[in-house]
């Protein structure tokens, strides 16, 4: 692995060429191009070029009332809209300083959780077809929409959720919802499991992943990279644990890691840390508090005090984080966010040269990254 | 076909008796104002295949519609990953000007005859981001879009519903696809 | 990943070693330092930050204050501990230019690159600027500036 791998140069033997990869292309939801410069079966030179869906969303944010922002904070990315609306809104907290109330935390864990449930699912699924496992990715699917059930049965909404709020959530749980969700996840537990198990005894996908794109802890520290690509390689890194947001304090729950660091690794840490959710989420269903779900004097014209706030959370993919500067007006002055799957991103390149053509599917589809976010 | 079909006075003489030349946009004008044209359309409406090119949020209900729970086979849906093999197109989110020359490419690179959707209020006219530096609004104007559905992202039903729709448009002869004429040199 | 430990004291440790290059210490959290930095030391201290655990570069951003003030954001946190240092460098408006770090942590590559396109900061011996998510077009319009006449696109 090269760590100045970012720009391709032209070939210059006979016997090398250029592959361009993109900008439409099935390896994952969201147009990329990655260009690869091959000599045989062998990777030389790879780069990613991103853009294609560039929305200017820091530019936007800047001219909308922090309430606008709100809803426009699930289009960061569309699988993980509830740990962004989290994080807004935390972000949004510190600068009011404001709380959420006890019960509305129990809530922004559990929704957090079953997204991580959801977009997990998805990223296995999609890989799942890249190495030419169709079947995987029907039953992935058919999973999921248990659990995007689940989500609507709370939010009203398959995708793009907007459920946080400052100082609360958008609603309560309807009745009868733990019984319901006990009841999916349940079956979703007994799925997961047998789907592990065919993963990790199919010797022909074994072969396929076991030992591909490799990326060590310490050549992940190096690259920037967090989630479950670093957990993948040992590095117990999970800002769950590490910075305890929200009631993650109170909830038992282990950091799943795996010591290869390789395609298969990364695919085990997901399906592991989808059982990891459930038994939170099985937590929170038991611990939640009765009591408000939101402040009684909700702001609706939000006036921060000038300050600047950087807040971050555990996203399904790592790190997100949100850099957000108040001068005192309705709006931000200043919106940054620090996407985990920007980070991913980066670090795919180096990682792909020295492979061999037809691995690029199975390593670019275990980053699991998500396009919408590293363009923004 | 690549001189502008055959050129049927010079032939003429050669011919047997009772044998009569024509072009295949004769005969594609026989049928377009036959019943047989009613036949192909049925045809045409039952094998939707549409291209999986998820753009934005909406691409992913783009994908969960494709397979179980929603399951478009049903209907002759089902979906490719090749511009080639499809016959819709579903412009599913956010189009930035570097995108667009890419997406009229893959347009072109599809066989006749296609159809476009619009999936969602981004492709629509530009959704939450319509005021950004970058995207691109007015698509309408630069594909022939047959179905709009509005959502920011719809719902799979309305996905299904809007292929429904379509469809109808093509039994009705309404659709705007292009049926080329292979005297044009098309395929 | 070093095995010190790691906490606010190295913020103490950062305004000695570097007495006139780093100013306006301030601790608002317990997860969180800010510190105003002198934009020509930038490697030196990152380098004494890497040196001493901070080894993830989380996010490099610009920030535009019209007319005169341009600043780039620095987070700098660590693999093991939860502290998030936030480093400001102001630098001039008319002629933003400050040095690169891809040579100390690898991924400020495409944040510095990002910042650029979006700012007009040129970072010095970046290995490859140039612009990652717009049009080259574009490149000069610096569209995330606060006076930047593209916004909003009302065609
Ligand atoms: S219409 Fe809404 S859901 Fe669909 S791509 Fe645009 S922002 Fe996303």
């Amino acid at each position: 692995m090269t760590h100045e791998a970012t720009q391709i140069t032209s070939p210059t033997k006979p016997s090398e060429i250029l592959l361009h990869l993109g900008p439409q292309h099935p390896l994952q939801p969201g147009p990329f191009l990655l260009d690869l410069k091959i000599e045989g079966e062998t990777i030389r030179e790879a780069e990613l070029k991103i853009g294609y869906i560039h929305k200017g969303m820091e530019k936007v944010f800047e001219d909308r009332t922090y309430l606008q922002i709100l809803p426009l904070t699930d289009r960061i990315c569309y699988l993980a809209s509830n740990s962004n609306n989290d994080v807004y809104c935390r972000g949004v907290e510190e600068l009011l300083g404001i709380e959420p109330t006890e019960r509305a935390k129990y809530l922004r864990v559990l929704t957090n959780e079953l997204c991580r449930l959801q977009s997990h699912l998805l990223g296995i699924g999609e890989y799942a077809t890249d190495v030419g496992f169709l079947t995987m990715f029907i039953y992935m699917v058919r999973e999921r929409e248990g659990v995007v059930s689940l989500l609507e049965a709370i939010t009203g909404s398959r995708l793009n959720h907007n459920y946080a709020r400052f100082g609360g959530v958008a609603n309560d749980l309807p009745p009868g919802y733990k019984e319901m969700a006990l009841k999916t996840l349940g079956e979703l537990k007994k799925q997961v499991k047998s789907h592990d198990e065919m993963l990790s005894s199919d010797s022909i996908y074994l072969r396929r992943t076991k030992g591909v794109g490799v990326l060590t802890a310490k050549e992940a520290g190096e690259l920037g990279v967090a989630g479950p690509p670093l957990r993948a390689a040992g590095v117990e890194y999970d800002l769950r644990r590490m910075e305890p947001y929200l009631v993650y304090d109170d909830l038992d729950f282990k950091v799943i890691t795996q010591t290869d660091g390789d395609v298969f690794s990364r695919v085990k840490v997901r399906l592991l840390e989808i059982l990891e959710s459930i038994y939170i989420i099985e937590q929170c269903l038991d611990q939640m508090p009765s009591g408000p779900y939101k402040q009684d004097v909700t702001p609706y014209i939000t006036r921060p005090k000038p300050g600047e706030v950087y807040a971050r959370i555990e996203d399904p993919r790592g790190e997100m984080g949100m850099y957000i500067i108040s001068d005192g007006s309705d709006k931000p002055y200043r919106f940054r966010i620090r996407g985990p799957a920007f980070a991913t991103a980066q670090a795919l390149p180096p990682l792909l040269v020295g492979g061999y053509v037809a691995d690029v599917a199975a390593i670019a589809a275990s980053m699991d990254s998500c396009t919408s976010e590293v363009d923004r | 076909m690549e001189e502008g079909g055959l050129g049927m006075g010079e032939i003429e003489a050669e011919l047997p008796p009772n044998v009569t030349v024509t072009s295949a946009s004769a005969i594609q004008e026989f049928i377009k104002n036959s019943p047989l044209q009613k036949i192909v359309n049925w045809g045409r409406k039952n094998s939707l295949w549409f291209m999986t090119h998820p753009m934005g949020c909406c691409g992913i209900e783009q994908i969960c519609v494709g397979v179980a729970h929603y399951d478009t086979d049903r209907f002759g849906i089902i979906p490719r990953c090749s511009p080639r093999q499809a016959d819709v197109m579903m412009i599913s989110g956010y189009v930035s000007k570097k995108y667009l020359p890419a997406l009229k490419r893959v347009w072109d690179q599809m066989l006749e005859p296609r159809w476009i959707l619009m999936m969602g209020e981004c492709a629509i006219s530009g959704g939450p981001w319509w005021e950004s530096y970058s995207t691109v609004t007015h698509l309408d104007e630069i594909f022939p879009v047959d179905i709009y559905i509005p959502g920011c992202p719809p719902r799979p039903e309305a996905l299904l519903q809007g292929f429904i729709e379509l469809q109808k448009k093509i039994v009705a002869e309404q659709d705007r696809t292009v049926i080329p004429n292979p005297a044009d040199g098309g395929v | 990943m070093g095995d010190e430990k790691i906490d606010k004291t190295i913020m103490i440790e950062l305004s000695n070693t570097f007495k006139d290059a780093v100013s306006d210490v301030d601790v608002p959290s317990p997860n969180r330092a800010v510190a105003r930095i002198d934009p020509g030391k930038v490697k030196e201290i990152m380098q004494f930050l890497l040196d001493n655990g901070f080894d993830h570069l989380s996010c490099v951003s610009g920030v535009d204050y019209p007319p005169d003030k341009m600043e780039v954001v620095y987070h700098v946190t660590s693999y093991s501990a939860p502290l998030v240092i936030t480093l400001k460098a102001s630098l001039p408006r008319d002629d933003p230019n400050i040095d690169s770090l891809c040579g100390i942590y690898w991924n400020a590559n495409w944040y510095e690159r990002e910042t650029y396109e979006l700012y007009g900061i040129k970072f010095n011996d970046c290995p490859y600027m140039k612009v990652l998510l717009l049009i080259e077009e574009m490149e000069g319009e610096w569209p995330l500036r606060k006076d930047y006449a593209g916004y909003p696109d009302l065609t």
